[in-house]
């Protein structure tokens, strides 16, 4: 566990010294523009100060005091489990700047339907035009929302 | 006018067709979402948040905000009692604050073969629990609101320090981690235009970064995607048990019957709660560990905890939903969230357009009142449904994790997108999805940074105002009575954990070889 806590503070102050770094002008005499006023850089600073100064405080925790022997996941099994989840969200996240919400959800649903719960083609089917078509219902007609279409829109494609 | 001639007024608004209707589906998704283990209150109220943009801006026929925020704090309140039945049911929490119903809800449906009693017992004292907070909350919201409009800048900043050094000192986890989330989700909402100068802070040029980085996606984030993904994890662990319960009226009146025997106990754990949930930044989670603390030291039975004791499930149950309750009144009369699922109902209001905060009584009476009534109201709609759905809502847990999680993970991305039609916020609930669930992994608590996300502009704000208004002198922040012990409170509490770790090595030194769970 050590490792991991070590590595993860560092990250941490990393963040806050780049977020200190971009709010030195707040020691700039012009800080401020009103009487009294510490001006728009005093807050980043000193919160990422104090965020540098605790991420410091658990690294030198997590090295100075006991701790377990065991790593962040169970084992690789629960590693794989966490993966199959996170490369298709990222993937799908990614893709949607293209292929909009509606065809992403039904490769999404359509994936996981086939992969995970080893559902006959049929019902991937099922599941891949069903879900897309709710939210269309809820969100498009229900709520009048506009969500993101793919780029075969503009040519003529309903989603 | 009155407080009755107020709620009265309330539930005529709170009974209005459309609030009704939306205070049913709310309570029920929020049964639903407190059943589903992969999926809790606070995310389950971020996820669905964006929607209420539309229902608050008429988007159904006769909605309003009021309806929005029955919507939204329905799904709290159905969530607090769904959470339960997975506990006592399938030994599995599907809510933080129904952990503690592992202890007795489980053993009293398993080994004693009750299903029936430990889920009745659990809603009843949810109920009561609830209920008497809401009596609190009708009687002390407006007079605390009245006194706090006379709050100045130096108050409202000791206000705002409280609200932070409770987050820092009452916390389970390490106070270093507490207080590096709290101010980080300070850093956070630095981030954009400076709302007094116009300056951009910590953009780094990039010009999507100039409107800031937004509550809901990262929020949405933090408690939705993380979660997915923590349970994700845990699912292949699969279900230790099963239990399958049809709630009867022998249930019902044994229940009753076990309930005038802890009524004392049940009552003062519920004022208890209500106090604590009143506190800055603590909700159920903590006041149910509480209620279950204090059930077992008052209690003439201490044997029998862990056995199936129904004051172990009494307990913590009247004190989680009556702090849920309590989490309401700093959010209503101060602008300060009670905990992070209020912090989530809070940041709803900003967006409708509302300022959470002492004027909110003066301005939108019928928000307030509207909100309050539908307090009673969501509670009660929610124990009776509990009651005769049972057997319905544990079948939720049947659902195929093939299909409800990628469901989940599309409403999420749904949700941070159609706020403001960003793809950016798209990315940043991904990206805090990502970083939520190893903070998670590492003991990290999110509360501190969620409540600091939502609040860092204003006290941003109250801390600049202030010095302006005195001329830079910082001792406007102690210039008051009140301001002064505000602040001194705050400075106590944010000593404490340092308090007790040297009482602790006074009393013993650390046993080598094993781990600190507050390091």
């Amino acid at each position: 566990m050590r490792p991991y806590q070590v590595g993860t503070a560092a990250a941490i102050a990393l963040i806050a010294a780049v977020a200190m770094l971009d709010s030195l002008a707040t020691f700039a005499p012009s800080a401020g523009t009103s009487p009294g006023d510490v001006g728009a850089r005093f807050y980043p600073f000193w919160a990422g100060a104090v965020v540098f100064v605790s991420a410091v405080a658990i690294a030198f925790r997590a090295l100075t005091t006991p701790q377990s022997a065991e790593g962040v996941f169970a084992g690789r099994a629960s590693i794989a489990a966490v993966l199959k989840l996170v490369i298709p969200l990222v993937v799908a996240a990614v893709s949607m700047i293209w292929l909009g919400i509606y065809i992403v959800t039904a490769l999404y649903m359509g994936l996981f339907a086939r992969w995970i719960g080893k559902y006959n083609w049929a019902w991937v089917a099922v599941i891949s035009i069903t879900f897309p078509l709710v939210i269309y219902l809820g969100f498009e007609i229900g709520f009048r929302a506009s969500l993101p279409k793919s780029v075969f829109y503009t040519s003529g494609l309903p989603f | 006018m009155d407080v009755f001639g107020n709620l009265a007024g309330g539930f005529a608004t709170a009974l209005q067709p459309v609030n009704l209707v939306m205070l049913l589906i709310g309570v029920t998704l929020g049964l639903i979402i407190g059943v589903l283990p992969g999926l809790g209150g606070t995310s389950g109220v971020a996820i669905l948040l964006p929607i209420t943009v539309y229902i608050a801006h008429g988007s159904l026929p006769g909605s309003n905000e009021t309806t929005a925020i029955i919507f939204l704090a329905g799904i709290y309140w159905g969530a607090l009692f769904g959470g339960v039945i997975t506990s006592i049911l399938f030994n599995i929490p599907g809510e933080p604050w129904a952990v503690v119903l592992l202890f007795d809800g489980f053993p009293l449906a398993k080994r004693k073969g009750r299903p029936g009693l430990a889920l009745t017992s659990s809603f009843v004292a949810s109920f009561i629990g609830a209920l008497t907070a809401t009596i609190l909350l009708t009687f002390f919201a407006q007079p605390l609101s009245q006194f706090a409009q006379r709050f100045g800048p130096g108050e409202l900043f000791g206000v705002f320090v409280l609200s932070f050094a409770t987050l820092v000192g009452l916390g389970a986890e390490s106070p270093w981690k507490a207080l590096c989330m709290l101010a980080f989700g300070l850093l956070l909402a630095t981030v954009g235009f400076d709302t007094i100068t116009g300056e951009q802070r910590l953009t780094f040029g990039q010009i999507s970064l100039v409107s800031g980085i937004g509550f809901v996606p990262v929020t949405i984030g933090l408690f939705g995607i993380g979660e997915i993904l923590a349970s994700a994890e845990e699912s292949g662990i699969g279900f230790v048990e099963r239990l399958s319960a049809r709630l009867g009226l022998r249930d019902l009146f044994e229940t009753l019957g076990a309930l005038r025997k802890r009524i004392v106990l049940v009552l003062t754990n519920s004022v208890l709660g209500f106090a604590f949930g009143a506190l800055p930044g603590h909700g159920a989670t903590a006041a149910s560990f509480l209620g279950y603390g204090l059930a077992r030291q008052y209690s003439k039975n201490k044997q029998d905890f862990g056995k199936g004791e129904i004051s172990g499930i009494m307990g913590p149950q009247s004190a989680a939903d009556a702090a849920a309750v309590g989490s309401l009144v700093p959010m209503i009369t101060l602008g300060v969230p009670g905990s992070p699922t209020s912090a989530v109902l809070m940041a709803g209001l900003f967006i409708w357009g509302l300022q959470p905060g002492p004027l909110l009584f003066e301005r939108h009476p019928e928000f307030v009142w509207g909100l309050i009534a539908s307090v009673y109201l969501g509670h009660f709609l929610t124990f009776i449904i509990c009651l005769l759905t049972v057997p319905l809502l544990a079948m939720i847990m049947r659902v195929p994790y093939a299909i409800i999680t990628p469901f989940i993970v599309i409403i999420s991305v749904i949700g941070s997108y159609s706020l403001n039609n960003s793809m950016l916020d798209v990315f940043i609930t991904v990206i805090f999805g990502l970083v939520g669930y190893w903070l998670r992994k590492l003991k990290y608590p999110l509360a501190p940074l969620v409540v600091a996300l939502v609040l860092g502009d204003s006290a941003e704000r109250t801390f600049r105002q202030g010095l302006v208004t005195a001329a830079g002198n910082p001792l406007i922040f102690a210039g008051t009575p009140l301001a002064a012990g505000l602040l001194l409170l705050g400075v106590i509490f944010l000593l404490l954990p340092l308090i007790q770790y040297i009482r602790q090595r006074r009393a013993a030194p650390v046993t080598a070889g094993v781990e600190d769970p507050r390091a």
